[in-house]
């Protein structure tokens, strides 16, 4: 028996969520002028990845489908205990990346709406939005190479 | 609301005339000239009147003589960036150069030659400080800046010369300077390419209450400056007044430039002849120009760019010209997704505690049943 069955949302939950990090760290990685300069946009089929505005909407889509996704997954803790999850950050310290790139991205969108930031600010929200993202990157490669499982209960459940 | 005039650009006209409005009923009618009133940090807005304009370049000369030595000279050599492909951008022995935007030219005047009453036209160009600049939103250092005034302009201490600033740009009005700033500091051949400089509205002077400089030294008084509200109005009667001269009354959105450009911009144009016969001017020119001019004379040292055979497009785009064409609201995909960024949290938290809660429960159920049967399965 799989994790994935006592997730809800099951299989499709993790692999949505999973290609909506994959979106919004590709498409956030765009926003730096390195997909041009760096060949990735010559790649068959990649030319959009060197269009700002098109990357831009990637990432605004793939940060409200994550938004959505881990609003439900905190709304069902709450209301159910002990549930457990295939996707999803693992610890305090995902979840706390997560939350700063929310905060700090929500912040940033306002902008598009009229609300006026100082310039300091916006440079630290822009700043503090790249290296979380870097260390979410850095942390999720680790967990990826280093193998490691997830201590769920649907986990220890098949005896991992 | 016309479609063409973005929320975010309504929703600020909206705010500066409520408040104009609260302001007037409090202390009588506005009576700070603009230069002062930009101390006050109200968005400031230019008009343009370009019937005025006779093209002497005072103002470029003043924007020149205070601006450029706060440009720096690039180290020599110029570390050239990785992968070769990547130009080199240097304008350091080119500083002359005033026909076009450089890194040490933040104002020029296009001279055109027209057919009709009116047969010649000037026009200065700069940043049009756009009321939601892309080129701030969208870049990811933070050194591109949009101060509560409206004065859009880059950090030169933190700027690292991607250029992405330029290529968002409607009209691409950021120029690069290479071999200057901090990416010198960091990785010099891998990332980065020098500082973008362009027109900041003279923020040091402004802020201090003072008029930008190419405005004081006009002697036919082409531009003025202050709170958006009043310029939109001063430019709207200019443009009525231009397109009844024209034998056209009520065609003076034909007549103004930049109110509804890219969702808005702080720099307002009123042309006595249509912008579409001036922009079709200013591209046969550009043409002209862009054909004249080999890339290795337009700026561009090693690399790529300093090749021929690229497109005309991306040629004038280069060229440190921009055209005055109709332009759309570039962040007017931003402005709508910032809905579903806002939409997306709500959805999912009523998904799991509103409406769907009862199916929640039985969710929980169900997953419990397979806990216990997996459990079970283990035990035996
Ligand atoms: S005209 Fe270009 S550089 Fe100036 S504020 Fe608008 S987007 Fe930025
Ligand atoms: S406002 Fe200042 S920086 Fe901009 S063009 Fe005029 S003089 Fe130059
Ligand atoms: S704006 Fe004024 S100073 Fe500049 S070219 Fe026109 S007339 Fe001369």
């Amino acid at each position: 028996m799989s994790a994935h069955d006592h997730s809800p949302g099951g299989r499709a939950a993790s692999w949505t969520y999973g290609l909506a990090i994959g979106l919004a760290l590709f498409s956030g990685m765009a926003q730096l002028p390195i997909m041009k300069r760096y060949y990735i946009a010559d790649l068959p089929g990649m030319a959009w990845a060197a269009d700002f505005f098109a990357t831009s909407d990637l990432h605004y889509l793939a940060a409200a489908l994550l938004l959505m996704m881990l609003a439900w997954r905190l709304a069902l803790d709450g209301r159910l205990a002990g549930l457990s999850w295939s996707w999803g950050p693992r610890t305090w310290w995902g979840w706390g990346l997560l939350g700063l790139l929310a905060l700090t991205g929500a912040a940033k969108a306002a902008r598009n709406w009229g609300l006026y930031l100082p310039p300091t600010t916006m440079l630290v929200l822009d700043l503090t939005h790249l290296m979380a993202a870097m260390a979410f990157m850095v942390t999720g490669l680790v967990s990826l190479v280093m193998g490691r499982k997830e201590p769920t209960r649907a986990g220890m459940a098949e005896g991992l | 609301m016309p479609k063409d005039i973005s929320r975010r650009g309504f929703l600020k006209g909206g705010v500066s005339l409520a408040a104009g409005v609260a302001a007037g009923m409090a202390a009588g009618p506005l009576v700070l000239p603009g230069a002062a009133q930009a101390a006050s940090g109200q968005e400031l807005c230019t008009v343009l009147d370009l019937g005025k304009c006779i093209g002497c370049e005072a103002c470029v000369d003043a924007c020149r003589a205070e601006w450029q030595p706060t440009v720096p000279d690039p180290v020599k050599p110029i570390p050239q960036p990785f992968p070769s492909r990547v130009p080199i951008e240097d304008w350091s022995s080119r500083k002359d150069v005033q026909d076009r935007l450089t890194p040490y030219n933040f104002l020029y005047v296009e001279h055109l030659e027209l057919e009709g009453k009116v047969s010649e036209l000037h026009i200065p160009r700069r940043c049009m400080h756009c009321v939601n600049p892309p080129c701030t939103s969208l870049c990811p250092f933070g050194a591109s800046r949009q101060e509560k005034n409206g004065v859009v302009h880059i950090d030169q201490d933190i700027c690292l010369g991607g250029a992405k600033c330029k290529t968002v740009c409607p009209w691409h009005i950021p120029q690069r300077q290479s071999g200057v700033g901090l990416y010198l500091n960091l990785l010099p051949t891998l990332a980065g390419n020098g500082v973008m400089f362009k027109c900041h509205r003279c923020l040091p002077l402004v802020s201090q209450g003072k008029q930008p400089r190419c405005i004081e030294a006009c002697p036919q008084k082409v531009q003025s400056i202050g709170p958006r509200q009043e310029q939109v109005a001063k430019a709207q009667a200019l443009a009525e007044q231009a397109a009844a001269a024209d034998g056209r009354p009520g065609q003076w959105r034909d007549y103004l430039y930049g109110l509804e450009e890219n969702g808005g911009t702080n720099t307002l144009y009123v042309s006595p002849v249509p912008f579409a016969k001036v922009n079709a001017a200013l591209h046969e020119l550009h043409i002209q120009q862009a054909s004249q001019e080999a890339p290795a004379k337009a700026g561009q040292g090693r690399g790529q760019a300093a090749k021929g055979g690229k497109g005309l497009g991306r040629r004038l785009a280069q060229a440190g010209r921009p055209p005055m064409g109709p332009v759309a609201n570039s962040m007017e995909n931003p402005e709508n997704l910032t809905l579903a960024l806002a939409i997306a949290p709500v959805a999912g938290l009523a998904a799991g505690l509103g409406r769907l809660f009862g199916g929640a429960r039985k969710l929980g159920r169900a997953l419990e049943a397979r806990r216990q049967d997996a459990d079970k399965g283990g035990q035996s």
